[in-house]
Parts: C-alpha cells; structure tokens; sequence
C-alpha cells in the first residue's frame, strides 16, 4: 500500500479507535478566554456523589428556536466534569449531523485540573462517518474533538449551533443517561401563532416558565440522577427508565389532539407509495400461495419469502432512516433494512388480498411509552391484519386494535423467529401501528412459556467405574431455538463442532460427543432437535464404596445474581419452559443409598420443580423450570436470588450409590 | 514505534499523461455446470462461501491496481459477501488514491444473470485538517439479487495519485476457501526515492517475503524492451489453487501475520543483511540523539546516587525514579499545547521527558537508558515485536513490526534486561509479552538482531488461600487471601494503572465471584501494596454462603473451591495448531474448612500427581481432621509454546487434572441438611 496513508490500513468499527488514531498537528490555543458560562459552571460545588461516578455534566442548556417554515436553529450548551480516570472518554465531544441538520457552528473549550485553560480550533476537530458493519449505509457523521485537559477534575466545555430539516414538528429532550446532571435546561422559541404540546416519559411534568411574549419557554431540571447500569444484571434498557420530554409543536390550529394518530398519519404520508406492488411483484406472491386457500398458509408462505430470500442490508440517507425504499426496488435487488423488509412483506400480502400495515416498535422493551407519544423507536414489523372470524392456534403474536381489528405481529428481519411469533425483545413492549387516521399505539402480546422451550432427554448407562453413555436429545423451539438455527444453518462443520464442546464442557470435563444429529434447522415452525451419544469419563465418582452421581446430567438454569442492592427493575428478556429427563441405568452390583430431595418452588413470575426418583435399577431424574414473566419489580429480585439458588443447588445435589 | 515510508517518482512524468482505462467490462467468466451446481467445498463443510477466482493485477505505469472476485456463496452466512466496503482517500501532504470502474454481476444456480446496477455510496470514515489531514473514504455498494448458491462476481480497479507508487501486498489466505488466485505485479523501472524519517533512498531493488504454501513460489518474468528502455518490463507473478481458510483455534500462537501472503517492497538495499544493518545502524543512532543524555539527566543521576552505590543500586534508583513517572499509554496523551501551557518545549529527548515528569513506555525506557549511560553504564535500548501480537522475522524487511523498546544495561560485566516502560513491571524483569521476543537492539557499534529471555514459571505464582468456617446449615463464613506474584501482580496492577482502587476492588471482587460457586457473598477488605512493584499484590476478602450439594444426609463440597467453576481448557479432539498460552506460571491453592461438632468428613479426594513431561505439574493432596479437612492443589506451567504433535498428551494431562478437581469433599451431618427447605418465596 502506499506508505504514507497508514490509516486507510486501518480495520476498525470502533468510531472510538478511530477517533483515537486521530494526529494533533495544530494545537489547540491555550489561555484564550474560556466562556464565562464555562467558568461558572466548573466552579460549582458538586453534591455527594456515589464513588464510580466517572464524570458529571455540570450543565446542558438546549435552545430550539422553531422558524415558521418549520425549519429549527437547535442551539446546546454543555459543560462536563471528569471525575474519574475512566471518565475521560466522556470528555470526547460526538456532535452527530446530516444534510438535514448541518452544523452551523461549533466551539469546544477545557479546563485541565491545574486550572489551565484551553480553546480548540476547527481545524483540530474531525469528522468521522458511522461504521456501517459490513450490512449499513447511512449518512451521517459525526464532529468530534478531543480536548486537551481531559484528567480527573478537569471540565471540557461546548456548544453549537445546528439548523434542523425536522421531518416531523417534534423534539425530543433527553435529560438523563448514564452521568448524573446537576443544571439542565431546554427552551423553546416558536414563531407567533403556533402553539405546543408536551408529553414526559419516565418523569414527571415540570412545569415551563410562562413568559410574557408567548414566544419563549423554558424547562429547568436540577440534580438529575445517572442511569448506571453498566454492573446490573437483568438489566432494563437505560432508555427504557431515562427521562424525556417530546415537544409537538405547530400553527395553533394544527397541532393534533392525539399524538399517536399524528405520527401514524405522518409516516403514512412518508410510506404509502412505497407500498405498491409491481407485477412481479405479484406473479412471485400468487407462486408463493398457489393451491393455498387458509389464511395462515397464505400469509406464512409470503413471510417467510421476505423472512429468508431478503437479506439485511440498510441505505439510510436523510429521511430515509424513517422512510422505506419502493417496494420494487426492495423486491428486485432481494435486500433492505427493517422498513423495507415490512414494506415488502405488506404490499406482496396486498396482492393476496391481505391487509398489512407497518408497526413501528423499539427492541429495547420499555422505550416506547403509551402515554408519551413520539417518533422515539428503532425497528419496524409488520402487523397482518386476521380476517374477521378466522381463527388459528399457530397465531400467537395477535392483538386486537381499538378498532376492533386483529392483528399478527411479525418480524420479517429476524430471521430465525417461526411465522406466528414475534421475538422476546418485542413481547410485552409496545408499538405503534400506522394504519392513517386509525394510527395508535398497541401492546404486543407477552407469549406463554410453551411457545419458548428446551426440553432434554437423555437415556444413559453408568458403568462400576463411573463412566456415562448414552444418547441425548435436545429439542428447542421459539426464541431459545433462533441461535442453535443459525448455527446449524449458517455455521461451518468446524463451528458446529466447537460449540458442541463448548456447551457439554459446561457439565463433563473429559467426554466424546459421536453421532451428532440435526432435524429441522430451518423449519422454523418445528422443534430444533439435535441429538448426540456421549461417553463421559469419571461422570461419577467413587468415595471408597460409594459412588456419587449427579442426576441432572446436562443444562444449567439458574439465572445468574449478585448481592447487590437492586434498585431498578428485573427484565428477565424471555418466557421460557426447560425440561429434562435423564434416565440413568445404574451398574451391577451398586444400590442407591440416597437421592437427592425433592425441591419445589413458585414465586409467581417463575417456577422451579426437580425430583429424582428409582425405579428398577434406573435413577430417574426430572424437571421443569417456567418463567411466566420477564418484567419484575426490583422488590422481587430477593426471590430471584432464592430461585437461582434453589436451582443452582440442585443441579449439583448427587445421587450416592453402595457397592453391595 | 512508527517508522514510515514514502516513495514517489523523482522525475517528472510528463510522458505519463493519460491512463488507459482497463477494458474489464465484458471481460466476466461463464461458470461451469460445476460452480454453478456446487453446493459444498470438499473438506470444509458448512464453509460460508469460495473464492472461485481472486485476481490482483498492480500497473505501476498506470497506477492502477485492478481486483476481480468471484465468489460463490454456500450458506446464508455467505450472503455478506455480497456486501462490499472499499476503502480509499487521500493526505493533505500528497498522495492517495480511488476507487473506480466497480461493475459486478450476480449469478443464479440456474445461470440467470443479474448485472449490478447500483451506485456505489460514498462514505466517510474519517477527516481531519491541517497540515497532516487527511480524508478517509469508502465506496459501499450491494450486489442484487444474491441467495444461497448465488456466484458473485466483481472488479474495481484503485487509482493512485501521480508520483506515487505502491508496493502490493497479496493476502492469499482468508477466512474463505480461494480455489483460484492469480496475482501479478508490473513495478516500475524509474528510479524511486524512498522517504523515511527525513531521510531520503534511492532504491534500486524490489524485495518480498513470500509466506506461500508448499509448490507456490513468484515468478518472475521480463517482456522485451520497448523503444529506449534498456530493460523490458518486468512482472511478478504468483498463480496460486485450492487454499484452505486461515486456521483459527483457542491457544493459538499469534501468527496473524503469517497467513499466506507476500509482501513487496521497494528497497534500496540488496539483502537482508545489508538491510538490517544499515537500517538498523541510523536506527541505533537515531535512538542514541534522543537518549543522550542530556545535562538534565546527568544531574538527576547526580542527585539520585551515591558514589559508594554499586551499579545494581544505581540502576535500581533510576528504575524506581522512571517508575515513579506518569506513563501516559496508561492514562492519556497529552498534546502540544497542554505543554506549552506548562510551559514544556517540544519533545526532542530523554531531559525533555524527566522535566515533564511523564511519557510513552518507549520514552520512559529510553530515560532509563539514558541514566544509566550518564552514570557510566553500558547501556542500550532494544526494539522488539511484542509476543501477543506476532512474531518477529528478519526477513521482513520493515522496521514497523517492531512495537516495544526495553531496555539492556550491563550490570558488572553482564547484560541484564529490564522493563521501565511497562510500568510497575519489577527490576530486572520483562513483562511477559516482552519474553522471548525477536527485534534489533543497540551495540557498542550499531545493532544486531537479538531475542529477549524469558522468565521461568516460578516468577509468576498466584497462591489463594481460603480459610473457611461451616455452619451446621453447610454454609460457610470466613476469609479469602490472594496474593499476586510476578507478572500476575503485574497484569492487575495495570488495571490499577487504567483505572482506578475503586475500579481495581471492583474487578478483584468480580474476580473470586467467578471463581466461587453462585450465591457466595464476596468483600474485598484489603488490598496490600498495589504500587509496590518489587512486592507481591495480596488482597484480602471475606466471604460468606453456601458451597455445597446437600443431598439427605450428605453436602458435597467442591474439594478445591477456587476451581469450582472452572471449565475444560481443551475440550476439542482436533487440533491444527500449535498451542500457546502467555507465559509460564505457578498457581497454589489451599482451602481449609472448619466443621463443626455436627458435620463430619465422610470422604475427602485421595492425593494426586500428574505431569506432563517436564513441562507441568499437578499435585493435590488433602489433610483429613476430626474438625477441618484441608485441599491443597499446586499446578505448573513451566512451558508456554506446545506443538502440535504434543496436543493429544498435553490435553490428556489437563483432562486429568480436570477430573481431579471435579471431585468433593463429603460430608454427613446428624441432621439433614436440606436447604431448599428454608427457601420460601418472600411474598
């Protein structure tokens, strides 16, 4: 390569290592004058904070001046603390931008903790795109500088100013991450004759300054908490618990009443011609459903058309990351991003006569609040609407719309979710169905436990010397099946292989795994059943004339907690039932001197119940573990931690077996 | 470490006006009923997609290098393939290239074909301003239409600005099976002059390292000269079939480096030797313009020795001066003007890192040099490849595979190698990435290329000792102490370094956590001498639950409780590679369990020894009381590098020791111990 370009040598899809390679040749200018609005800032006394608190943002102010053409100047203030040597990443300034948000100035600033104080100049800022990994093209960048000062008890410090092309008349206030904030504001100028509205999430109103001119109105948070979920197992998504506040604004006679319906009638506006089938389009969906008359055959064979022949890849420039491409596009080059894979899927059912429409959803349960209405959402489905009257028990995702309407939810991007069902990571949160003035926000289905299971069956010799034979059988079905799939389809022999090992290494330390099978990889409807003989050495160990025997022979349960105190909600990501029944035929000559007890536990959003019993000369061990529901309160993680030791104890508990 | 090159044309090329574009557009290759009908790769199943053809061509005269692939895709993994991301840009300080001529089209098992169409995006990855800005482009483009079986077939061509040249690369070996690779090379016979460091080659040569399978080998080949030129073109070529993925397993040793490939260059030396020890040679003294030392240096050695010090005292005030400086690879680089605010000039040698109190791990280990030299030592500084990402080769010639600098003082009368940049590594000692590792080092007359030592497996011993008091429940309150020796205290003292105590108690925590059965509540109470560098790292804990199976009248307790959770370190039969682990070590455990009056040992694990040859060693033994039972287990690694034909004893070895670790202490109590029965839901 050329020599002196060493950073196109550069493999990376970490924006930060980029940023990091990034060559200082001009140096920022010290003892220019920091901001007085800087100082100020920096020279507050802080409260007490909790000891891993990496940094503090002293101060966020956002004006958001509205023109009457419904273009906005977002103009941003913002002054951070480090506190911690692990604080400094967060002394990088990221200012994200488009064609549709340029950014019209920007000035950055730093304190060092000697007190020394630093100006950047533009040419010591950078531009950095996004990493596309390998299946994405969008197109915006991202302005960055990396201040000098950036240690503990230094403050970096910067604003800009930004014209927005909003695509909706909405902002979206985010006043709460993973820092604690002391001083936040956000002010909102509006030409004369508009008006707004508000909707908080995850916080309660405050309320505006009410100014004279009825121009200009400002929203003040102080000592706002952080977020820090970096160390919390079962964690909820940070955005699903952070406060927001979206402002609706518009000409006093147009700002809508209901804010769900307003979003639904704008992206019908945005998608609607997007859906029209071209005749291909419709030879392909008539071979697809040919001799087929019932309603869910029809929609599966179509699903699974646009699930599997269409692969993931995202072109997202301006308002393409909300607008899906034609649908003919879509279907000709075999490729789109989620909207697009939703916009196929409803205009090819269209053709056979099936109504779908397009269901805007966030894949971290909880961002999507049904009394805050936004555009706040990262992922779109498709909602098939059922005929009047039809039912089916293959159709588990459905909700019913105030309309009266059914619909089934399904996600043509995931590529491993049976037609019917829709991932964990949707079940339960919720979605907004834009379906025009109909347009609103519905709950999508938490789907039982017995549509999300393992269930393991294995039928194995104990020899005197404590070796274990056998066969076993695993059968998966649903969400806990989607990774085993991928592997068994998408996998080479190799990797196939290696996670076999890695999964039995879990429970043998010296063992051979023969006559591997695999049924209905990719018959995503059908149980994943793979089976394998296993020869497992010292399986069971002698104690002088005892031998101990662990009946639970494979698969660990218990879900994993600490002992902290749990101050946010549980999210247990799935509902799930596992199974297991190992019969373990016992050698001559030995008789069982004990076995383990018996052990039974509900605590209402799980159960946990295992016996081992003898019968003849097998030792027969079973049990079911259920988790009804994902989404608890921090109060029920005590019970989690009784239900992960429960099981933990059981899984290693032992049979002992007398040599007679 | 970062010696960069820059070649261009001296002369002006005012002949080289026009290029021609490469006719490539109907240049596509039919498949066969064969590649079209494939659905697998003999002896690499479930592979994600084939190289069918791979074709580099590198014009120098055009400075154009043209790519064409072809690829057929076998499984749905193989689909990503469609997606390409081609990256090109440019420098404010000259040179770069684009991307041009991308065409492509997609073909169907069936023999449908689908041209792509599409506009390549344009993408930004990176830009910067200045002087030493730079652009950093990406064509992304998609190809239609692709399913499972579908052959992908495409070519682009890269440009390079006027006045530059190239010295390809050809990666042979990648994560797909190529059954077809052509790849050639047309240098230019200008005179090239090569730019390095401000200094200026002319080159006369064109060198490679050819890292190709058996039967593989670059020709090379002359066309008959054309008008006035002396000599005809002359062309590389290297035709290469049917090479395997690059091999990729747990333990492996770092040969990223050495996938099948060839790397030219443009040299003006002639041989390796003449290579190494000219470059070598400016190197050294290069080195020796920054180390000094200066007048700054010279008075701090005053200050910080005595006379009557002997040279091992000496050395080791310098060292515990340099280590107690700030290594900015473990915080953070500061820039110019952070200096300059502090009143620092530019950094032009080792008196400029003492006044600053802070450097990179190479400055500070030429500081060190530098002290040493100014208190009349024989010292030098030594480049070397660090051991965790590759391996040095000689012939190889580019100084950039060099990544780290130590340090060599002749300590009364004998070379000993020391570690100042990898802070709070002990004297006289090499972090372990640093062991065993090739480079260049400086001599009394320019430099020789040289391998650092290692250190033998007891320098690095972690002993954990559990002192453990059972209720009549079966669970257990009492103490935990880890101490850290040798490089394992150092590994965690750099976290220190990264973080901070608060992050370091936390990682420690989370660490016995791991190890320890679930549920057990673990404290750090104390945390001994983390800066101490020439100390071991102790840290204290308390920790309380339950670590056993009950069943009705007997718990089974893990005999070691420090290897409860471990898993098996080799669970695969197969082995290609040769296995690698970091360095050698010593890891001892005891474990005492006080019981009381109503608990007693019904059984304990029988002693144990296992070795393998006289590389490792496992020794568990246990020490049965009517009121305690107590495990010890001793494992010894005193190798680091395996080959592959040790594989099957050396995973026999740890199979073995794996079982042993399975097994448990038994325990009966009078009453039964049934703990799921004190478990009810609290609401």
């Amino acid at each position: 390569m050329i020599w002196n370009l060493n950073f196109l040598l550069r493999k990376s899809n970490s924006r930060f290592v980029l940023f990091c390679c990034l060559l200082s040749p001009l140096s920022a200018r010290a003892k220019e004058s920091v901001p007085e609005w800087v100082k100020a800032a920096a020279t507050q006394v802080l409260p007490a904070y909790p000891p891993d608190t990496k940094a503090v943002v002293l101060l966020d102010d956002t004006t958001y001046t509205v023109n009457l053409d419904g273009t906005a100047i977002e103009h941003s203030r913002t002054v951070i603390k480090i506190l911690r040597p692990q604080g400094r990443d967060q002394g990088l300034v990221f200012v994200p931008f488009d064609k549709d948000r340029k950014i019209l100035s920007m000035h950055v600033w730093s304190i060092g903790p000697s007190g020394q104080e630093y100006a950047l100049n533009d040419k010591e800022m950078v531009e950095l795109g996004y990493p596309g990994q390998g299946n994405l093209y969008e197109d915006e960048r991202i302005r960055a500088a990396r201040p000098p000062g950036r240690d503990p008890g230094g403050v970096v410090a910067y604003e800009y100013e930004q014209r927005m092309l909003p695509y909706i008349a909405e902002k979206t206030w985010f006043f709460q991450d993973s820092s604690p904030r002391l001083h936040q504001s956000f002010t909102l100028e509006l030409p004369a004759g508009f008006s707004y509205t508000t909707v908080w999430t995850h916080h309660s109103k405050i309320q505006e300054s009410d100014p004279e001119d009825r121009r200009r109105w400002r929203w003040e948070i102080n000592n706002t908490p952080a977020i820090d979920l970096e160390q919390v197992l079962h964690r909820p998504s940070a955005l699903s618990l952070a406060g927001r506040m979206t402002v609706r604004f518009g000409p006093s006679s147009a700002v809508p009443k209901d804010g769900w319906q307003g979003i639904g009638e704008w992206y019908e506006g945005l998608s609607h011609d997007r859906l029209t089938a071209i005749p291909e389009m419709v030879t392909k969906a008539r071979e697809l459903t040919a001799g087929k008359t019932d309603f869910y055959d029809k929609t599966e064979a179509i699903a699974e058309f646009v699930q599997k022949d269409v692969r993931y890849f995202a072109i997202e420039m301006g308002i393409g990351g909300y607008q899906p491409h034609f649908a003919a596009d879509i279907y000709r080059n075999r490729y789109g991003d989620c909207k697009d894979k939703a916009t196929l899927l409803s205009s090819m059912l269209s053709t056979v006569g099936v109504h779908a429409a397009l269901l805007m959803v966030d894949s971290r349960r909880g961002v999507i609040d049904p009394d805050s209405p936004s555009i706040v959402g990262n992922h779109m489905v498709t909602a098939i609407e059922i005929p009047q009257g039809y039912d089916s028990p293959k159709l588990r995702s459905v909700f019913t719309a105030k309309t009266g309407r059914r619909y089934l939810v399904f996600d043509p991007t995931w590529e491993k979710t049976p037609f019917g069902q829709v991932e964990h990571e949707l079940q339960g949160g919720y979605g907004v169905l834009m379906e025009g003035p109909d347009s609103q926000v519905i709950q999508i289905p938490l789907l039982p436990p017995t549509f999300n299971t393992i269930y393991r069956v294995g039928h194995l010799q104990l020899a005197a010397n404590g070796s274990l034979k056998g066969r076993v059988t695993e059968d998966r079905f649903g969400d806990v099946s989607d990774r085993r799939r991928a592997l068994y389809t998408h996998g080479s022999a190799q990797e196939q292989n290696e996670n076999l090992d890695h999964v039995l290494e879990q429970d043998f330390s010296t063992f051979k795994v023969s006559d591997v099978k695999v049924e209905n990889a990719e018959a995503l409807n059908k149980k994943l059943t793979l089976s394998y003989n296993i020869d497992v050495d010292s399986y069971a160990r002698a104690m002088g004339p005892l031998l101990a025997v662990r009946p639970r022979v494979l698969g660990e349960d218990a879900p994993e907690v600490d002992q902290k105190d749990r101050k946010v909600p549980i999210d247990l990501r799935q509902t799930i039932q596992v199974n297991d029944e190992y019969d373990i035929e016992l050698p001559d000559g030995f008789a069982v001197d004990e076995t383990p007890n018996a052990v039974a536990l509900d605590v209402g959003f799980a159960s946990y119940t295992s016996s081992t019993s003898v019968k003849g000369k097998t030792l027969h061990y079973s049990r079911t573990y259920t988790v009804r529901q994902i989404v608890l309160t921090p109060q029920k993680y005590g019970d989690l931690r009784k239900l992960s030791s429960l099981i933990a104890t059981d899984e290693q508990s032992r049979a002992v077996l007398k040599k007679q | 470490m970062n010696i960069r090159s820059h070649l261009f044309y001296a002369a002006i090329l005012t002949g080289l006006v026009s290029i021609t574009p490469l006719l490539f557009a109907d240049q596509w290759t039919t498949p066969t009923k064969e590649e079209l009908s494939m659905t697998s790769q003999d002896g690499y199943p479930g592979i994600a997609a084939v190289y069918l053809d791979r074709d580099e061509i590198t014009e120098d005269k055009l400075h154009v290098w043209s790519v064409y692939v072809r690829l057929k895709v076998l499984t749905e993994k193989g689909k990503d393939y469609a997606n390409v991301e081609l990256d090109y840009g440019s420098s404010s300080n000259g040179g770069g290239y684009t991307v041009n001529d991308i065409s492509g089209r997609t073909i169907h098992p069936d023999g449908t074909i689908i041209p792509f169409t599409g506009k390549p995006y344009e993408k930004l990855i990176e830009r910067t301003h200045g002087a030493e800005g730079y652009k950093h482009m990406a064509k992304v483009f998609t190809m239609p239409d692709v399913e499972v079986g579908s052959i992908i077939e495409y070519r682009y061509t890269l440009r390079y600005d006027d006045y530059w040249y190239i010295s390809p690369t050809w990666y042979i070996q990648s994560d797909l099976y190529l059954r077809k690779g052509r790849y050639v090379w047309k240098p230019t016979n200008k005179q090239l002059i090569s730019k390095s460091a401000g200094r200026e080659h002319l080159t006369n040569s064109i060198g490679w390292l050819p890292i190709l399978p058996p039967g593989a080998e670059v020709k090379q080949s002359r066309l008959p000269p054309v008008q006035s030129e002396v000599e005809g073109q002359l062309i590389l070529e290297l035709n290469v079939h049917d090479i395997p993925p690059a091999p990729q397993e747990e333990y492996m040793p770092p040969i990223g480096s050495f996938t099948y490939r060839v790397r030219f260059y443009y040299s003006p030396y002639r041989t390796t030797e003449e290579f190494w020890k000219a470059e070598g040679k400016y190197w050294a003294k290069d080195r020796d313009k920054f180390i000094g030392p200066g007048p700054k240096v010279a008075a701090a050695v005053r200050e910080l020795s005595t006379p009557a010090d002997s040279q091992d005292q000496k050395l080791q005030k310098f060292y515990a001066a340099v280590m107690a400086l700030e290594n900015t690879d473990y915080s953070r680089e500061h820039d110019r003007t952070e200096d300059r605010a502090a009143g620092l000039r530019e950094v032009h040698n080792t008196d400029d890192i003492l006044e600053r109190k802070r450097g990179t791990s190479d400055q500070l280990t030429e500081l060190f040099v530098a002290m040493a030299r100014a208190a009349g030592m024989k010292a030098y500084l030594f480049a070397l490849t660090r051991r965790d990402r590759s391996i040095f080769t000689n012939y190889y010639l580019n100084l950039s595979q060099l990544d780290d600098d130590i340090a060599v003082v002749n300590v009364g009368g004998k070379e000993r190698f020391f570690d100042p940049g990898s802070r709070y590594c002990p004297y006289g000692h090499l972090d372990w990435i640093h062991t065993y590792a090739g480079g260049i080092r400086q001599t009394e007359d320019g430099s020789v290329i040289a391998t650092t030592p290692g250190e033998g497996y007891s320098f690095s011993r972690t002993q954990r000792i559990a002192d453990l008091k059972m209720d009549d429940h079966g669970e257990v309150n009492g103490t935990v102490k880890i101490t850290y020796m040798g490089e394992d205290a150092l590994s965690w003292r750099h976290r220190l370094l990264r973080g901070d105590n608060q992050s370091l108690q936390k990682e420690l925590r989370t660490n016995l956590e791991h190890l320890f059965p679930g549920g057990m509540n673990v404290q750090v109470t104390s945390i001994s001498q983390p800066e101490d560098y020439e100390k071991p790292l102790t840290v204290e804990y308390s920790v309380k639950g339950a670590i056993g199976a009950p069943t009705g009248k007997r718990l089974f307790v893990p005999a070691d409780i420090f290897v409860s959770n471990s898993k098996a370190v080799f669970p695969h039969e197969k082995r290609q590679l040769a296995v690698y682990f970091p360095y050698p070590h010593m890891l001892q455990d005891a474990v005492r369990i006080h019981l009381p009056s109503s608990i007693k040992a019904e059984s304990v694990p029988a002693a144990d020894k296992q070795m393998f040859e006289t590389s490792a060693l496992y020794v568990l033994t246990s020490e049965q009381k009517p009121d305690s039972v107590t495990i010890r287990r001793d494992l010894s690694l005193g190798d680091f590098l395996f080959p592959p034909k040790d594989y099957p004893n050396l995973r026999s070895f740890y199979t073995k020791l794996e079982t042993k670790d399975q097994e448990n202490i038994v325990l009966t109590n009078a009453q039964p111990i049934d703990r799921a029965k004190s478990i009810s839901p609290s609401n």
